[in-house]
């Protein structure tokens, strides 16, 4: 972008995202896309401002790339994806002067860290453990169950496992049998592993200036790792407040100043919040998309007013709606994973496309007929998006999306 | 109208489709100009999915504004609409490409919100966007009456609805009055090049024929030339002014007395001298005629002394041609007959005796199915053949290529006909009976049938009988041609075309173009050759005695480069201004183009025979990039002037050559 406003900061973007591209094509900020070598070829020819760089572990290159932007005169550094916090953390404690930051980005980076430092806050978390190899992985499922007063031969209690720092559903497995140990590979280690809760889960959105939170929102899950809608339905909602006060506490215990996190929760059967983890990035499942669809402003732009030391306070006001109220109706996603093994073409159902629901989809036909086996979460195959005024007529619809074939 | 009112009820569209668009629409709008393609595809599906249900046309009309200013052609070949073509739109519509297929209907759907004043664009002004769509009308007139082209039928139904309904939307806005004589004037134009493929030209005179009965109490069109264009196809003379019916006609034949008969011959040769079309009528005359008054045959043909010459030379053999060929559903033959017997080639020993061989020839069943397919079934294919045969001979310059990427082995039947028919009917002959040619090239034979499928992968469409049977082979033999040249340096055409073409073909290559750089080279000397081998005060005013095959640069009405092409120079002369002009031959179909920078290239009015295409020697120069000469046929000539090398060279650099300097 050629006309921005020199009042604002001077962004760099840590990952490469053409959501996030989009928005600060359309914004008012002077901003740089910091990502790996292989998209450099694409932000040329879209002359799209761009530096080409590799991250990798942390490691005394992180000093050189802070100088350099430091150099070019960039305020902040605002990470897009997992990978990438910890490198916002460690530049911007250059930018800002301000070690304790990559302290911080460490923290929400490492899920057993994170579980600790929540439970530290008087954060209500379920019974966790760190796994270095598979034993670990048996003896924390058999002692799961074994307080559950389970006898041999009863079906046990699934626990989760979760690779320490991979995002969201990657390298997250539910674990029910020593056979499902076995399937774990070796790269996925160490991993955090939970017991399972029975219950609610969603995920929140926060954006936090100031220590603030300057608007919330509640996503709700319809299941796991497949779909998802916003704002949440009324039932969900009610908890408003209660979020607002667990995600307070997470801004103390984290002792977050700026920027977005995006934590989740489960609420038991007791109607008890426990916390799940936090990440300081969006959502993988473009909730950014579907609030722009209700709400109509770019969820990538208020992340990056958060991260804008530059940002002033009117700004803020002006930039957000009233949650909830402002919303027009609901639209959720639905992730494609294809259910057969072997595939020839997309073909969306007709239960699908007639519904009034339906809006559109980012599927496209298979590049090979061979559906690989999926062992944990995942990736899906593509998004499939509705919108409706009603969020039980959604959450129905989106859970009828799972036993729809997409792919045949 | 820059947002559709959604209280207002839109003819029946369904609510959740127009949902869907808006979403798509919003989210297109809401892309930044750089990223602007990854929101196209998904506005352009919800945009086919609403064309092709009910309502769909006008409620995407209703949106068109806002699509266009969301940025839905942003990036595409329909950007610009000052810069798209009419005569380029049937093409797409008939391409089956869903994605051109939609941007060209909201293509137009924009022009008709500017012609309508909706829509205030900065490129096009209300009378031109009108003008577009007459244009665009008069050559797509079948979609307007729902008839059935072969392309139609593969359609998918509901595009084939929606298209119906956009050029309904149309022919609303412009007024049928305007189109009609749009569409006119159009038939005229393509006429005056005498194609021999008239099939949708008859189809656009029977519509306009429709039209004008149905028109007839609302406002009487002014029609100039409609007239003679329906009469001259349903009826021509005046005992078939009624249109009465085929069987009805040759059985009042019988009834007429000697003067009325001489009075139909004479009506039904001057109708087909003056518009090119032949009746239907004409052939039961012919066929009469050839039955019971031979007398009265070079009337009914409307030959000149040199045709009745030749014909009373071969009576017999034209009496043959006519009996085996001359068919009501091959009517437009005798046109071809009449203008074989002008030429007076039956007096070139082999041709006569070829004729006759073509009269017995028995197809191979591959030939025969083939000719089926495109023609159906009556009459029989030998028939259909041999009507094709007759046609070619007699129209060199009537062949066309079709809706296919043939344009040498076009050029080549073209060439054959016009220089060398002997060898053109043995080719036949081959082809069709055998399923083979043979050719050979710098000693070694080349045969046709071991070869795979060249340019044209599918079946041909849209061409004659002759280059049914032919353009396969010489299509293939062509690759080939090509396949033996790989690795050397340069051109291939500098070795393909003499030995494809013939003996006559000029042995000295002269090309503008670098090929591995595909810079420019010596501008200066490509322009003094060509003037040197071609333009009469240069070569000792020797006139051209072969055609000879050249290569175009095409450049569109913009002047920009399109793509290399395939043509035959037939004469260089001065027009009835004095002005030399090179005349040529184009297979494409329709030879009147703009090649932009004032060059618009003439088909009439400019001494023009039939099917030959001209522009002034410098403007022709200016964007010919391969041609042949002999050096050792040409006399010591004077040099070209520095000012009109000067004069080829500036167009070359303001149009295709832009990049190559």
């Amino acid at each position: 972008m050629t006309d921005y406003n020199p009042d604002k900061g001077y962004i760099a973007l840590l990952g490469w995202s053409l959501s996030a591209i989009d928005a600060m094509e359309k914004f008012d900020r002077h901003y740089l896309i910091v990502a790996p070598s292989w998209a450099k070829e694409y932000a040329e020819a879209h002359d799209i401002p761009f530096l080409a760089w590799d991250f990798e572990r942390l490691n005394e290159k992180s000093f050189e790339i802070a100088q350099t932007l430091k150099e070019m005169g960039i305020d902040v550094a605002v990470p897009l994806f997992e990978e990438t916090v910890e490198w916002a953390g460690a530049i911007n404690s250059v930018l800002l002067d301000n070690p304790r930051l990559l302290g911080q980005s460490m923290l929400l980076r490492d899920k057993s860290l994170m579980k600790r430092r929540a439970q530290l806050g008087g954060i209500r978390v379920g019974i966790f453990e760190e796994a270095h190899d598979r034993a670990d992985v048996v003896r924390f499922l058999r002692r799961v169950n074994q307080t559950l007063l389970k006898l041999d031969g009863d079906t046990n209690d699934p626990i989760h496992f979760k690779a320490f720092d991979l995002a969201g559903c990657m390298g997250h497995r539910v674990i029910r049998t020593a056979d499902d140990v076995d399937s774990i590979p070796d790269e996925d280690f160490p991993a955090l592993m939970e017991s399972h809760l029975d219950g609610w889960e969603f995920a929140a959105e926060a954006w936090i200036h100031d220590g603030k939170i300057r608007f919330l929102n509640i996503s709700e899950y319809v299941r796991l790792g497949y779909s998802v809608f916003v704002p949440a339905s009324p039932e969900l909602e009610a908890l408003r407040d209660k979020v607002e006060e667990e995600i307070k506490k997470l801004i103390k215990a984290f002792d977050i100043k700026f920027g977005f996190i995006h934590p989740e929760y489960f609420i038991a059967n007791d109607d008890v919040m426990y916390f799940g983890e936090v990440a300081y990035r969006p959502p993988g499942f473009k909730v950014f998309e579907l609030l722009e669809r209700v709400y109509g402003f770019n969820a990538y732009q208020g992340m990056v007013m958060m991260f804008d030391p530059k940002t002033t306070e009117e700004e803020i006001e002006a930039f957000f709606p009233t949650p909830v109220k402002d919303a027009d109706g609901h639209a959720g996603c639905f992730g494609v994973y294809p259910r057969n093994r072997v595939v020839s073409k997309l073909s969306i159902p007709e239960e699908t496309e007639n519904h009034p629901y339906f809006e559109w989809h980012e599927l496209s036909e298979p590049m090979e007929s061979k559906v690989a086996k999926r062992s944990a979460f995942g990736n899906h195959w593509g998004l499939v998006y509705f919108h409706g005024e009603d969020a039980e007529t959604l959450r129905d619809l989106l859970k009828a999306q799972e036993k729809l074939d997409f792919y045949v | 109208m820059s947002e559709a009112n959604p209280t207002q009820p839109e003819s029946g569209a369904d609510p959740v489709l127009l949902k869907r668009l808006d979403a798509a629409i919003g989210r297109l709008r809401n892309t930044s100009d750089k990223l602007k393609m990854r929101q196209q595809q998904p506005a352009i599906e919800q945009a086919e999915r609403l064309l092709t249900s009910p309502g769909g046309v006008h409620a995407c009309l209703a949106r068109i504004v806002s699509m266009d200013e969301a940025g839905i052609f942003v990036g595409t070949d329909w950007n610009h609409p000052a810069r798209l073509k009419p005569v380029l739109v049937r093409h797409t519509l008939e391409s089956g490409d869903a994605t051109a297929l939609v941007l060209e209907t909201l293509s137009e759907l924009r022009f008709l919100a500017i012609a309508g004043g909706q829509y205030a664009h900065a490129e096009v002004s209300s009378e031109e966007a009108h003008h577009f769509l007459a244009q665009v009308l008069g050559l797509n007139l079948e979609r307007l009456f729902g008839s059935q082209t072969e392309v139609a039928r593969f359609q998918d139904p509901a595009w084939t609805e929606a298209l119906a309904q956009l050029f309904r939307c149309l022919a609303e806005e412009i007024g049928y009055g305007r189109i009609f004589d749009a569409v006119i004037s159009e038939i005229w134009r393509i006429l005056a090049q005498r194609p021999i493929q008239t099939d949708r030209l008859k189809a656009m005179v029977a519509q306009l024929s429709l039209w004008s009965r149905e028109s007839s109490n609302e406002q009487s069109p002014s029609g100039w030339g409609a007239d003679r264009l329906v009469s001259a196809l349903f009826g021509p003379t005046n005992e078939c002014r009624e249109d009465p019916g085929a069987d009805a006609y040759e059985a009042k034949l019988s009834t007429l007395d000697e003067k009325a008969l001489a009075q139909e011959a004479a009506g039904m040769a001057r109708a087909m001298h003056d518009t090119g079309l032949v009746s239907a009528y004409h052939a039961v005359l012919l066929r009469h005629l050839v039955a019971f008054r031979t007398d009265l045959v070079p009337d009914c043909l409307g030959l000149s002394s040199t045709g009745r010459e030749n014909y009373n030379s071969f009576a017999e053999l034209t009496h043959a041609l006519v009996d085996k060929a001359i068919h009501v559903e091959t009517a437009q033959s005798i046109y071809g007959l009449s203008l074989l017997l002008e030429r007076g080639i039956l007096h070139l020993p082999p041709t006569a005796p070829a004729l006759w061989r073509q009269i017995q020839l028995k197809l191979s069943p591959e030939s025969a199915q083939r000719l089926i397919d495109s023609f159906g079934n009556t009459p029989e294919p030998e028939a259909r053949l041999l009507a094709g045969v007759i046609s070619i001979l007699g129209q060199p310059l009537g062949v066309g290529q079709g809706n296919n990427p043939t344009c040498q082995a076009a050029r080549a039947i073209a060439m054959w006909s016009y220089t060398d028919p002997d060898y053109l009917l043995q080719l036949v002959a081959w082809a069709a009976r055998d399923n083979e040619i043979r050719m050979s090239f710098e000693g070694e034979s080349i045969s046709s049938g071991n070869l795979n499928a060249g340019l044209a992968k599918s079946g041909l469409v849209d061409v004659d009988p002759v280059s049914a049977i032919l353009v396969p082979h010489l299509d293939r033999v062509y690759m080939e041609m090509g396949r033996l040249c790989a690795g050397r340096e340069g051109d291939p055409h500098r070795w393909i075309n003499p030995e494809m073409h013939g003996w006559w073909v000029g042995r000295q290559f002269n090309i503008v173009v670098d090929v591995p750089t595909g810079k420019l080279t010596d501008i200066e000397g490509f322009v003094q050759r060509f003037y040197a081998a071609f333009h009469p005060d240069h070569n000792g005013g020797q006139p051209l005695i072969h055609p000879s095959p050249a290569g175009i640069a095409v450049t569109d009405s913009a002047a920009r480069f399109v793509g290399w092409h395939a043509i035959a120079i037939v004469r260089v002369s001065r027009d009835p201004s004095g002005e030399v002009r090179v005349y040529f031959f184009n297979p494409n179909n329709d030879s009147g183009q703009d090649w932009g920078d004032g060059i618009k290239v003439s088909t009439s009015g400019n001494g023009e025979f039939y099917g030959e295409s001209s522009v002034p020697i410098a403007d022709f120069t200016s964007r010919l990039y391969i041609f042949h000469s002999d050096p050792l046929e040409q006399t010591a000539s004077q040099p070209v002037s520095s000012d009109e090398v000067e004069k080829v060279r500036s167009k070359i650099a303001s149009s295709w050559g832009q990049d190559r300097l």
